[in-house]
């Protein structure tokens, strides 16, 4: 009974996939991908709130300008996604989404999001990067010490596309973050320490280590191959209100790492010391970079040698996870800000206008947005 | 106005699967509305007009092997929100959370003073000698946190002089086993009664992993449970107005915690230990009733996983002095002070809490004629730092209508209600919020009641509407992704109607007995401080609906138990997006009674979840699938 439920409704979203092609097909190429979400769209992911299994995903319709929420479930029920979806990126047909509190990756086509597989054993997973169609990195912080609250050294996963199976790790410095790919190099963050490890992807070793502020999370590359890197500098909290002291803390930065001599070129560093930059956005181009810093967004010229002055989006006191994930739309630039109310409660997606850093509209998607992907 | 919910006795009997030994069908009179005696009662007395059942002593001894938890989830339309079958389970009372409702022992606050709320899994039956519950607010009567409601227990008592015995054991499916044991000795002085208890169960049910990809059957391997501990209950008659009496009473549990399908496994296990020691002292004079009330209490508390390790070790010491007067029961008179004093050790902190409260309160019971009581009564509490509202309660029971074998009433009752922020709630690094408010709730019901009585035919049916408004109304949320934080929601509704019925008879060697009983709750924020929470919205995790039918059939010595409940649709979410289906749940039990001489046995097999329904209760969260288990209890009355 069940089966033919899932038949029917499989065959359905089939010809509703096929209808949504056919309409749009006067302005996208005929043979594009078929799929629900092939469509001209944006997939969001939604980390949902640490130990409940309620991550999930929306897709926004550019055509019918509307959103769809648990577009996950929709397709894959009674399945679950898992507990905090941390990081979601598009390989190819593929769509790989690292669920942190599940310690596992979950895989599926890009097109339909059905689940065709996981990357599991991996523990406290944060980003993943694919070399090819056959090999992709995962950074893991591993745990911490139950007594201390310390973390040791966190790794990257070397993982086989073809099996979904870890086939090496290479032990990285504190809570690895971010991971980039550039020139046969894996270049991580080591949020936790005050590094950017360089990996062969040829050889899965360790080349070098790069040293940055402290803090370092969130990469980007510009149209010039240069890495930049976003530091949070050493935050300090306030025992009562457990708020980031300015007295006590250490400012954030940008380094730009140029990543033919693996060397820091130039560090910006900001002027005040509680807020952190992160989330690191290059445009379509790469001439620019956006980040968020002070729950506000600001914009990097790649060829400027000084921080900006003003932000772009400056919403004023405006919830705490206003910008809880940052994305660039390729083509009209729209930017893309993942806005989580709390993490018990569905958040919203702001668009802002590149130039004027104005919101243009919002949709409400799952809880806690964090990432999105742009077909 | 204590009334018998003999229904609730045959189902919670059935779930438990106890045994009839005292299922009390021999005198289902007993078990309406008793006459009220002012003299030496309960505060029940002082509560007219609300919605109070009972269970009585004899039937929670049939019932032993299992917790307030399950007694209250088969029995009363309290929604028991039970992570997993080896987690904590608390009580939501008419659409308000666990921290809403007062858990009295002997007349004492026994709420784990961090966590302000009490988990009723932790609590035996065999422990306790009766259970009243008070559904809707009575800040007046029990203090903070009576917002929802008040579950109030008592130590047993002692009846019949002499010795007594009884020893049970229980196995069941998942690995269950249950055993206690007691005895009682009572003369006309001196009454001394010990028992004990232990359960392990490895929980180890089968369910479908949907947190996996192709949703592999997985057997639950992290939620094995170990429970023990013991009661002594003595009482002393000093001299003919004279009483002192002083009650022990030990918990321990340890167990495992078992993670949401698809959350990684960090074998988390949580580990509590509660010692409660109480002395009474009751004295009767011209002056009325004294009794002063000295209690120390200890909840310790341990959670650990792969990343964490938190203690909490509270002692509380608390006093309670009243003086009751009563004049020709036409009116009763009660003045008393509590005090409470918390000493908390509790490593989330980061240094060591302490806290006074005090309250005083007046509770006035009048009854101008014989179909008509009322109650008014007010408490004031003293908080440092805090400035609760007086909290006073009016109320009314009216026989309106008398005709033939039907009678008629009409109640109602308006109540104020407050809560002092839990310890966590202020206290908690990170996350506790300081500068959170008190809560402040006023409750307004009315209902009515009617009893028809015909010979043997006993039909008893009460229907209750309320409407609940709480101010500044505490829920924990995950601000951020790392750590929750305590909120205040500005004004939360909650409103619902509640019915049930009752219907029983005798035919030859035949006892039948029915019953029904439905919910309707909406509980919703309508006032909001900032502008994007939610508002008129169902809060999470507060079904909307809520059912329950139970049958009772006894012929001779056997008995035939069934009860299905139905648990409407939940909410997981303020934005009432995401929710989890309803479910129903079928449990049946079978009783045999055997005498040998004047020694009893009493067999027993039941099923819970005959109809192996895979459920949730909280968000991925599988319950247990279909069990059984048998009971034998031999007792020497």
């Amino acid at each position: 009974m069940k089966k033919i439920t899932r038949f029917r409704s499989y065959l359905l979203s089939a010809a509703f996939a096929f209808g949504a092609l056919t309409i749009t097909s006067c302005d996208k190429k005929d043979n594009g991908p078929a799929g629900e979400y092939a469509r001209n769209g944006v997939l969001v992911s939604n980390e949902g709130a640490m130990t409940k299994s309620n991550a999930s995903m929306s897709f926004y319709s550019h055509d019918s300008k509307t959103v769809e929420n648990e577009s996950f479930k929709k397709v894959n029920a009674p399945l679950l996604l898992g507990d905090v979806l941390q990081h979601m990126v598009q390989h190819g047909d593929r769509l790989y989404l690292v669920m942190n509190n599940s310690g596992k990756v979950v895989v599926t086509n890009a097109h339909t999001l059905k689940a065709e597989g996981e990357i599991a054993g991996l523990e406290a997973p944060r980003y993943f990067a694919a070399l090819n169609d056959d090999k992709a990195y995962v950074t893991e912080w591993l745990g911490y010490d139950p007594a201390t609250y310390v973390y040791g050294n966190g790794r990257v996963a070397v993982v086989d596309l073809n099996t979904l199976t870890v086939t090496k790790t290479i032990t990285v410095g504190v809570q690895p973050e971010q991971l980039i790919l550039q020139g046969g190099k894996l270049y991580v963050a080591n949020s936790g320490g005050n590094s950017v490890t360089v990996i062969n992807t040829a050889t899965d070793a360790i080349e070098t280590s790069i040293t940055v502020n402290d803090g370092p999370s969130s990469l980007a590359l510009d149209r010039n191959n240069m890495l930049w890197v976003s530091s949070r500098g050493i935050k300090s909290y306030d025992p009562t209100d457990w708020s980031v002291s300015e007295e006590h803390s250490t400012p954030g930065s940008l380094a730009k790492i140029n990543t033919g001599s693996n060397s820091v070129a130039a560090t910006l560093t900001f002027t005040r010391n509680a807020p952190s930059p992160d989330k690191l956005t290059p445009n379509q181009g790469g001439d620019k970079i956006y980040y968020v810093f002070n729950n506000k967004v600001w914009v990097q010229d790649v060829n400027t040698t000084t921080l900006a002055t003003q932000p772009l989006i400056d919403r004023g006191s405006y919830v705490a996870y206003g910008f809880n994930g940052l994305g660039v739309e390729p083509g009209s630039g729209t930017i893309y800000a993942g806005k989580a109310t709390d993490y018990a409660s569905n958040g919203w997606v702001v668009r802002y206008n590149p130039q004027s850093g104005a919101a243009v509209d919002s949709f409400r998607v799952g809880i806690a947005p964090n990432g999105f992907v742009f077909k | 106005m204590a009334k018998f919910h003999y229904p609730l006795l045959s189902c919670l009997a059935l779930l438990l699967g106890i045994a009839p030994v005292a299922l009390a069908q021999q005198d289902t009179t007993v078990y309406h509305l008793r006459t009220v005696e002012i003299f030496g009662k309960p505060s029940e007395v002082f509560a007219s007009g609300s919605r109070v059942s009972t269970l009585d002593s004899s039937f929670i001894r049939t019932y032993a092997s299992g917790t307030i938890a399950d007694a209250l989830q088969a029995r009363t339309p309290v929604f028991l929100k039970t992570n997993g079958a080896s987690g904590i389970s608390t009580p939501s009372f008419r659409g308000t959370s666990a921290t809403h409702t007062a858990v009295l022992w002997n007349g004492l606050n026994i709420s784990q003073p961090a966590l302000g709320q009490s988990d009723l899994s932790l609590l035996p039956l065999s422990s306790i000698g009766s259970i009243a519950v008070q559904h809707g607010a009575a800040g007046a009567m029990y203090g903070s946190g009576a917002i929802g409601g008040a579950v109030l227990l008592n130590s047993p008592t002692q009846q019949e002089p002499g010795f007594g015995a009884d020893v049970m054991q229980e196995v069941g499916s998942f690995g269950r086993y249950f055993s206690s044991a007691g005895v009682r000795y009572s003369s006309q002085k001196l009454s001394v009664a010990l028992s004990a208890y232990r359960l392990a169960a490895e929980n180890d049910y089968s369910f479908r992993d949907y947190g996996r990809i192709g949703a592999p059957v997985r057997r639950q391997d992290q939620a094995q449970v170990a429970q023990h501990g013991f009661t002594q209950d003595l009482s002393w008659q000093l001299s003919s107005n004279t009483r002192l009496a002083l009650h022990g009473w030990y918990t321990f549990a340890d167990r495992e915690v078992a993670p949401a399908l698809g959350a990684a496994n960090t074998n988390a296990e949580q580990l509590d230990r509660n010692l409660r020691l109480m002395t009474e002292l009751n004295h009767s004079s011209n002056w009325g009733e004294t009794s002063v009330k000295a209690a120390v209490f200890n909840d310790y508390l341990r959670f650990t996983d792969n990343n964490n390790y938190s203690t909490t070790d509270i002692n509380t010491y608390q006093v309670q002095a009243e003086q009751t007067y009563t004049y020709a029961r036409r009116w009763s008179l009660r003045g008393g002070l509590n005090l409470q004093h918390f000493d908390a050790d509790v490593q989330g902190y980061g240094k060591q809490v302490t806290e006074d409260r005090a309250s005083a309160f007046l509770l006035f019971r009048y009854d101008p004629s014989e179909r008509l009581d009322l109650s008014l009564n007010l408490r004031q509490a003293f908080v440092k730092g805090y400035n609760p509202t007086p909290a006073p309660t009016l109320g009314a029971n009216w026989l309106m209508l008398q005709q033939g074998n039907h009678k008629l009433y009409l109640k109602g009752n308006v109540s104020g209600s407050y809560r002092v922020p839990t310890l966590n709630e202020r206290f908690w690094q990170p996350g506790g919020n300081p500068d959170i408010k008190p809560e402040q709730g006023w409750s307004y019901e009315t209902g009515l009641r009617h009893r028809y009585t015909l010979g043997s035919v006993q039909l008893d049916s009460e229907l209750s509407v309320y409407r609940m408004l709480v101010d500044n109304w505490i829920q924990w949320m995950p601000i951020t992704s790392s750590y929750w934080s305590p909120r205040n929601l500005q004004k939360v509704r909650s409103q619902g109607i509640e019915l049930s019925s009752r219907a029983s008879t005798i035919i030859g060697d035949w006892q039948l007995a029915a019953t029904g009983a439905y919910t309707y709750t909406s509980s919703e924020q309508v006032k909001a401080y900032e502008g994007n929470q939610e508002l008129n919205q169902q809060l999470a995790h507060v079904p909307l609906h809520k059912a329950q039918l139970g049958a009772d059939l006894t012929f001779r010595s056997w008995t035939l138990l069934g009860n299905i409940t139905h648990t409407g649709l939940r909410y997981t979410d303020n934005s009432n997006t995401g929710s989890l289906p309803g479910y129903t749940l079928l449990s049946l039990a079978l009783h045999r009674k055997f005498s040998i001489g004047q020694y009893q046995f009493v067999t027993s097999v039941r099923s819970d979840n005959v109809t192996d329904r895979e459920y949730t209760v909280l968000e991925n969260v599988p319950m247990p699938s279909r069990s059984f288990a048998a009971s034998l209890r031999f007792i020497i009355p």
